[in-house]
């Protein structure tokens, strides 16, 4: 049944202010940190606690009105884009850190809350929260749960679904079910894992428990400045080989090295550089030590043209900074830039590089490369200028291009930008009829109607009959 | 208008007060550069939300100050301000209207000695028992500014701070600029004598050119850059013919103003390079003293300090450390509060133009004073003024100050700086 008054429902539920239906104030949720398809959402609710959410949810639901969750649209993949005349649940005010449990080193944390907030606050006791993406500073652990978000030093601690213990999550007909322990222990089948990191497709989380991580006793970042992209990559591989798992092990090449060097952060690097790696060792101190020196042996061992140990830790910050900041620095030498997330094994990285570089030469477009070198997480940044519709078609040609190189070496599509809108046609290069069929069926089983983030991560997903303003390609 | 920069990261989006309280994406730099490019394509897109939007910014600079791609939100919403009686608005929103009828009277009270001193008055008559209620009523007085008068200080000088003789140092080097400002010239005249006395301290000559102006920042603010730049010329001039080499001055927004004057002038008019001149020669007073050899004193730790970060020197300017620095070589005990550069409110005068938002934010700050600190430090007469109009509610707790006040202090009480009555200082 289809009701004809869900918004002034929803007013109801969230109050008039926290809905918004103005064109101007949809249009700037027409994207996120992805930015070939603009799409603008059919309205945006502002719910403020989970029974908002779950009473908001009921509402679309009976009214077959699509929806999704919101934090603070940082996806890469269009994760947070509503597709199909959707409805965005943004849920930026439940921003709260609701209790901070040392003794079962836990904090209880709402959706809405910024990644790099939840380190902040339990910092005084003594730990941290490992998964880092780039966009830490902003990134929200709603989105973190829905896209299972990695980030630099995920090569030792493990991704998002390593750190969630449990979570509260709203289902599509709007009932709410707990998941997952405080032990953290998996009881029964996993329904945690395959929740998180179904892309906001399955369910919306409203209450994450969180792991938390004893701050290591020492650490010591060092940069690693090459003069051959090949012989930076190799490093990579040998320094792993050695049997040492760095906290962190990042590199960035010569393109990408220009644009962060223009940033708020920057670092210092020799114009002439190649490529550069950022590497961290963490752990007792005496295995700090003994760590970092092995480290820059290897190093040498493989020309590297000059190795700096961060003295302090502002300068160990900064570097980060200058790390992290690497896509947002784009704009600072494109107008636009398409970011991908292949995945390769890591003894191809000098394999893959080369061939990412000629598929650029191909199709004439510039890539820059700053990745999670240590766990072959590649992020090719293809430029482009989006009021050039050629530019923007060999932009994606040259994307597909590169995701099937990461398949045929033996890798992924996606290591943790998820697939969404971006890599939807993709997923048929990466998995069989069969596979997409399981997948399908799950989606069918959790959202029968094809209701939660529709136009994301399955191409064979149940489609919605609602059919709204569907995804614009940028031209 | 250059919005290209813009890659659509989101890293701003927390910096934001705006996007931090309501937690819309129109509210966000993001959002509303976004609004911009599409305003700058089709200017009948104009509504009364967008402008709403547009014109809650508070020109904090937090989201410039951390945006990977520099792009310079900021000023390309107060470029719009500028520019939108122009494009045919429909309508000024509550706020800009408000500001466009203040731009008058600010113009008066700031731009001379003669408005500054009314001014001073006024402030004076507004505390006195019977003519302050009547005077808050006055018709070029916004409403919340009855709750904003009560931020002032007790004690406001009968006379601007730039009309007192300062002596000369014997053997001292080229003397600096101080710039007394409006509010600082007026209010806090004494924070600007303060100062003088610090540098005199430092062992820095200090010359006070009469022709110096208010520097423009809130008329720049609000969309009237005309102002400024007349202004800023007379302050060109007059630092040109003081023969000083160092301009230093103690608001965060006025140095941020001061710092930014060579983007008023064409690059072919000759201002242009007087201006970069000028620029060149500002330093921020908790600057300059930190890089002098004032002396370290022993601990007072149970006098405790908490700093709150004014937007235009945290992340406009990047000054951070230079006041804790000076707290703590005076002796005071620092104890930091939660989002300490997050916006007070204040905001030039947003506190006039936008008071429901400007009260949220200010609820937000007192909410994160420690409890046990004596002070709250604070190098801006607009965040002083705004957070005191809170603190005063409870004369037990902590008051609002300019640190270079309590440095003063403190070197008052080791008996280092001994004022006499013709207000030299004796070393």
């Amino acid at each position: 049944m289809r009701q004809q008054n869900w918004l002034e429902d929803l007013k109801k539920i969230v109050g008039v202010r926290n809905v918004l239906t103005d064109p101007m104030a949809l249009l700037p949720y027409s994207y996120d940190g992805y930015t070939l398809v603009e799409s603008t959402p059919r309205a945006v609710v502002l719910p403020q606690s989970r029974d908002e959410v779950a009473a908001v949810v009921k509402i679309l639901a009976r009214a077959e009105i699509p929806f999704l969750a919101r934090g603070a649209g940082t996806s890469l993949s269009g994760g947070a884009t509503a597709l199909e005349g959707a409805v965005i649940l943004h849920l930026s005010r439940m921003n709260h850190i609701l209790e901070i449990d040392v003794e079962n080193e836990v904090v209880v944390v709402e959706p809405g809350v910024v990644n790099v907030h939840i380190t902040k606050a339990v910092e005084p006791y003594g730990y941290f929260y490992a998964p880092d993406p780039s966009s830490q500073q902003a990134c929200t652990i709603g989105g973190n749960f829905a896209e299972n978000s990695g980030g630099p030093h995920c090569l030792k601690y493990g991704v998002t679904v390593n750190h969630i213990v449990a979570a509260e999550v709203v289902t599509v007909d709007g009932d709410v079910v707990m998941l997952g322990n405080l032990a953290g222990e998996i009881d029964g089948p996993d329904w945690l894992g395959l929740l998180i990191g179904s892309e906001g497709t399955l369910v919306i989380a409203t209450k994450l428990w969180l792991r938390l991580t004893k701050q290591p006793a020492s650490s010591q970042t060092i940069l690693a400045l090459f003069d051959e992209v090949d012989e930076a990559s190799r490093a990579v591989s040998a320094i792993v080989a050695a049997g040492i798992i760095p906290a962190a092990l990042e590199m960035m090449d010569q393109l990408a090295i220009d644009a962060v060097e223009r940033g708020p952060y920057p670092v210092g690097y020799p114009a002439d550089l190649r490529a550069v790696l950022l590497i961290e060792v963490d752990g007792e101190r005496h295995e700090v030590l003994e760590t970092a020196r092995e480290v820059e042996e290897i190093l040498h061992s493989h020309r590297v043209r000059e190795v700096r140990l961060a003295r302090t830790s502002e300068e160990k910050t900064r570097w980060w900074a200058n790390r992290k900041t690497a896509f947002g620095a784009m704009g600072l030498i494109s107008p636009q830039y398409y970011v991908q997330d292949g995945v390769i094994p890591r003894s191809q990285l000098p394999e893959a590089l080369a061939r990412i570089a000629a598929i650029a030469k191909r199709y004439d477009i510039r890539i820059a490369n700053v990745f999670h070198a240590g766990d072959g997480n590649l992020h090719p940044l293809l430029l482009y200028d989006g009021r050039d519709p050629q530019m923007v078609q060999r932009v994606i040609q040259a994307g597909s291009d590169i995701l099937a190189v990461c398949v045929e070496l033996g890798g992924s599509i996606t290591g943790e930008h998820g697939v969404g809108i971006e890599k939807i046609e993709d997923m048929r290069r990466q998995f069989g009829e069969g596979d997409l069929k399981a997948q399908a069926a799950v989606k069918t089983a959790w959202d029968s109607e094809g209701l939660l983030n529709p136009g994301k991560l399955l191409p064979t997903a149940p489609r919605c009959h609602e059919t709204g303003s569907g995804p614009v390609k940028r031209d | 208008m250059d919005t290209g920069q813009c890659v659509h990261c989101g890293l701003c989006l927390p910096s934001c007060p705006t996007y931090v309280e309501t937690g819309l994406e129109g509210e966000s730099p993001r959002g509303r550069i976004f609004l911009l490019q599409r305003l700058h394509d089709d200017p009948s897109m104009l509504n009364a939300v967008t402008t709403e939007y547009l014109d809650d910014c508070l020109d904090c600079r937090a989201c410039e100050a951390v945006c990977p791609a520099h792009v310079p939100t900021g000023h390309l919403v107060e470029e719009w301000r500028a520019e939108t009686p122009r494009r045919g608005a429909e309508g000024d929103s509550p706020a800009l209207g408000g500001f466009r009828g203040l731009s008058r009277p600010l113009s008066f009270f700031l731009g001379s000695p003669k408005g500054l001193l009314w001014l001073q008055r006024l402030a004076r008559w507004s505390q006195w028992p019977v003519l302050g209620p009547w005077i808050t009523r006055l018709r070029f007085v916004p409403q919340p500014a009855r709750y904003l008068v009560r931020g002032i200080p007790q004690k406001i000088p009968k006379t601007l701070s730039r009309y007192r003789t300062l002596p000369s140092l014997e053997g001292s080097r080229t003397p600096v600029l101080l710039f007394v400002g409006c509010v600082m010239d007026t209010i806090y005249a004494d924070t600007n004598h303060h100062t003088e006395d610090l540098l005199a301290l430092a062992g820095t000559d200090v010359v006070l050119p009469l022709e110096q102006r208010c520097c423009g920042a809130l008329h720049m603010h609000g969309g009237d850059p005309a102002v400024t730049k007349s202004w800023a010329k007379e302050n060109i001039q007059a630092f040109e013919t003081s023969g000083a080499s160092v301009i230093v001055v103690n608001a965060a927004g006025c140095g941020t103003t001061l710092k930014e004057y060579a983007a008023l002038f064409d690059l072919a008019d000759p201002w242009h390079a007087r201006a970069q001149r000028f620029e060149a020669a500002v330093v921020d007073a908790t600057v300059f003293l930190s890089q002098c050899s004032l002396p370290t004193l022993a601990d007072s730790s149970d006098v405790h300090i908490t700093v709150h970060d004014p937007c235009h020197l945290a992340h406009a300017q990047g000054i951070r450390q230079e006041p804790r620095t000076l707290l703590k070589r005076a002796g005071y005990a620092l104890q930091e509060m939660a989002e300490s550069d997050l916006c007070c409110g204040s905001a030039g005068i947003y506190n006039l133009t936008h008071p429901d938002m400007a009260k949220k934010l200010l609820d937000r700050k007192i909410s994160h004073i420690p409890k046990t600190v004596a002070w709250v430090a604070a190098a801006n007469p607009g965040c002083l003024m705004q957070i005191q109009s809170r603190l005063c509610e409870d004369p037990k707790g902590p008051g609002a100050v300019h640190p270079l006040d309590l440095v003063w202090n403190a070197y008052r009480q080791a008996g280092l700086i001994h004022p006499n009555p013709d207000g030299l200082v004796s070393r």
